[in-house]
């Protein structure tokens, strides 16, 4: 009996170590502070990776002692980190500090002396230095305020022979540049945002997107008559869903598509994003048929090219380089900290996020880990060119998490600068670019033949040398054997 | 059967660059038996080469998941395709005054697998070598390779059934039409008596839970 027990006992063990091999060689992760994150492989394979982020604290409007926020649509951060917090229900702006005390709340402007409401606003954006602008969708226009709250200017029914005469403008987002240009995102236009110049004076349209429809649909409409299409719902483009605007002028925008769902728009209105990564930066590629596809509320651009986008279906937030590397992922739907209901808008607040949830009134307010720092610092060092401090960073990733393929190019890339050639192929393996190792290998291939030129030459004149004497033996040897036979013959 | 001299062996490569001749020679003055050996001899290689490429090739021209690497598979996806081709074509010619018998439509199959062979080996080594603006040879020559196969398996075809051009191309379209319903009727049959044999067995376990 008891030989038996023994005998079970050596097989659970067994059984446990095999079981424990298994999971080891699944994927090698050092949890940081327990929290995990994933990661999408080469092969599009869910991994696993430390998390990034950690949400730290929540705000909401009697924490901050301005009264429940009502279903706020809007944040923005500005550089000297003064949050703006647009409650659309309450009809006003709330500015808070880098501390989240409030700095002062703006529910009214004067206009010609008449004081003036806002009315549901749903976006909002401020300048650098301070010049707010409000897309007051209620009243139909983008209301302009300067740094004291006085009011600048009021754009409001554009005039174009580019719309049509029953148009109502009703501005949903706002971004303006650096030279004061106003770009709205307006509901119910498909032909993209629309440009206002300094003095508010419509200019133009830019960035339509592209219309898709489905094969079948067209099919139908190819089969029906004139009478009948014009009974159909025509194809037209989808509408934008957010936008940012990034340092540099350029305009970051969403989209509710399947594809290509995230634009870098340049001045022309020419999606400029760069899609170099493992997967085209859309959030989610692997969902369930009910999860449903990502569909994207807002997107916030940081330095270094670094942007993140929020997925409302699952309430995540994913962060990629300007190559389009998934850099991590956070956030999520549930009633914890650190989840959202109704996520409607994200922001940078120096190297932490604020997610602002339209449903609860919360700003939910995310701290780096480690991790998160390690792989923000190395993107920045890598942006600047400071090739040493980005290796040494990308190696400390991958100590985190030998799953951040990206990372290991960062490696190469240090090492062929460095010009350690083969060991830059090696890394370059380890992230699948064959890219950049057709480039190292390249330079290897040509350090490799300059270092053995005369050995090789040596070799193939050796071999020449050879080839020649054995010719001339075999035809020696044969000349010979002719010569007996005839001798034999006479 | 007899052994397979120096000649034998010269006779593959002869075959795939003087194809008119070597196809005749092979339907008409060859022994069946030593053919037949150097076809299975053909496709043996043909799979070692397709193993060989999926793990040795360089970096900058493939990159394969290494969970999906399965030598056995390899094997399978050579013998079976072949199989089928050489299945569905018997079967149409029969019907299509073809004068090829089975063992010939085989063995001619098999000859014309070899450029596939001659050319993707060299290149499983070559490719570590490569960088990825060569690798545009690579694409080249093994396309080259797969364009010389078929002209092969054409002049095969015509050679071995005695069929005008014409009528050879119709026949290797209808063959992978053939081929198709053979997947089909295949397919079909397999689930028939998956479905008999879970039958029975259900039957067989009512009665024994009865008993």
């Amino acid at each position: 009996m008891l030989n038996r027990l023994r005998r079970a006992g050596m097989y659970v063990i067994t059984a446990a170590v095999c079981l424990l091999g298994m999971g080891a060689g699944g994927s090698a992760v050092r949890a940081d502070a327990g929290d995990t994150s994933y990661q999408y492989s080469y092969w599009g394979e869910t991994v696993a990776s430390p998390a990034a982020y950690l949400a730290e604290t929540i705000w909401n409007g009697e924490r901050l002692g301005v009264g429940a926020f009502k279903a706020p649509s809007d944040m923005h951060v500005t550089a000297d980190r003064q949050i703006y917090v647009l409650d659309t229900g309450h009809h006003r702006v709330v500015v808070l500090d880098q501390e989240f005390k409030p700095v002062r709340i703006i529910d009214s402007f004067d206009r010609d002396g008449q004081p003036e409401t806002f009315n549901n606003p749903q976006g909002l954006f401020v300048t650098d230095d301070k010049h707010l602008y409000v897309a007051d969708t209620g009243n139909l226009r983008v209301v302009h305020l300067d740094p004291d709250g006085k009011l600048v200017q009021v754009v409001d029914s554009p005039q174009s022979e580019l719309l049509q005469a029953n148009f109502q403008f009703q501005p949903v987002r706002v971004v303006v540049d650096k030279a004061r240009r106003i770009y709205v995102m307006a509901a119910g236009v498909f032909d993209g945002f629309m440009e206002f110049s300094a003095d508010g004076a419509f200019t133009s349209f830019i960035g339509a997107n592209r219309v898709s429809f489905h094969p079948i649909d067209y099919f139908w409409k190819m089969l029906s008559t004139r009478a009948q299409r014009s009974q159909m719902v025509m194809f037209t483009p989808t509408e934008f869903t957010n936008l940012d605007i990034d340092a540099e002028g350029f305009i970051y925008a969403t989209n509710g598509e399947s594809r290509d769902s995230v634009k870098k728009l340049n001045a022309r209105g020419n999606d400029i994003l760069r899609r170099n990564g493992y997967f085209p930066p859309e959030g989610d590629i692997r969902f369930t048929i009910t999860g449903g596809p990502t569909r994207l509320v807002d997107i916030d651009v940081g330095d270094s090219e670094m942007y993140s986008i929020l997925d409302a279906s699952k309430g995540r937030v994913f962060t990629y380089n300007g190559d389009g590397y998934l850099l991590y992922v956070f956030g999520g739907l549930g009633h914890q900290l650190g989840k959202f209901d109704t996520p409607a808008a994200i922001e940078r607040l120096g190297d932490d996020f604020l997610v602002l949830d339209k449903a609860l009134g919360e700003v939910t307010v995310f701290r780096t880990t480690d991790y998160g720092r390690t792989i923000n610092e190395a993107v920045r060092s890598y942006d600047r060119g400071d090739d040493e401090k980005a290796d040494r960073l990308f190696r400390k990733t991958v100590n985190d998490n030998a799953n951040m393929e990206f990372a290991y190019a960062g490696i190469g890339k240090a090492l062929l600068r460095k010009g350690e050639y083969a060991e830059a192929m090696k890394y370059f393996k380890l992230s699948m670019d064959q890219r950049n190792y057709s480039k190292a290998f390249l330079l290897y291939r040509k350090q490799v033949l300059r270092e053995r030129f005369p050995a090789i030459l040596t070799g193939i004149v050796v071999l020449a040398a050879c080839a020649f004497l054995w010719r001339k033996y075999r035809r020696m040897r044969r000349g010979k054997k002719v010569a007996a036979t005839q001798q034999r013959a006479v | 059967m007899p052994p397979l001299s120096r000649e034998q062996f010269k006779f593959p490569f002869y075959l795939i660059v003087h194809p008119y001749n070597g196809y005749w020679e092979l339907k008409y003055d060859r022994s069946r038996r030593s053919s037949l050996a150097l076809s299975f001899v053909i496709l043996f290689f043909l799979a070692v080469t397709n193993i060989l490429q999926n793990e040795y090739s360089g970096f900058a021209v493939r990159i394969v998941n290494p969970d999906s690497i399965n030598s056995i598979m390899e094997i399978v996806y050579v013998f079976v395709p072949v199989l089928f081709w050489c299945v569905a074509n018997w079967s149409l010619t029969t019907l299509m005054d073809g004068e090829g018998k089975f063992a010939e439509i085989f063995a001619s199959t098999c000859f014309a697998m070899i450029p596939l062979v001659l050319v993707n080996f060299p290149w499983i080594w070559l490719s570590n070598v490569i960088s990825m603006q060569e690798a545009a040879f690579y694409r080249f020559s093994s396309h080259a390779a797969v364009l010389w196969s078929l002209y092969l398996l054409f002049v095969g075809n015509m050679t071995v059934h005695q069929f005008t051009p014409l009528k050879t191309v119709w026949t290797m379209l209808l063959t992978v039409v053939a081929m198709g319903f053979l997947a089909f009727l295949g397919l079909l049959f397999f689930s028939l008596v998956q479905q008999i044999v879970a039958f029975v067995a259900t039957l067989y376990q009512e009665i024994d839970l009865r008993r």
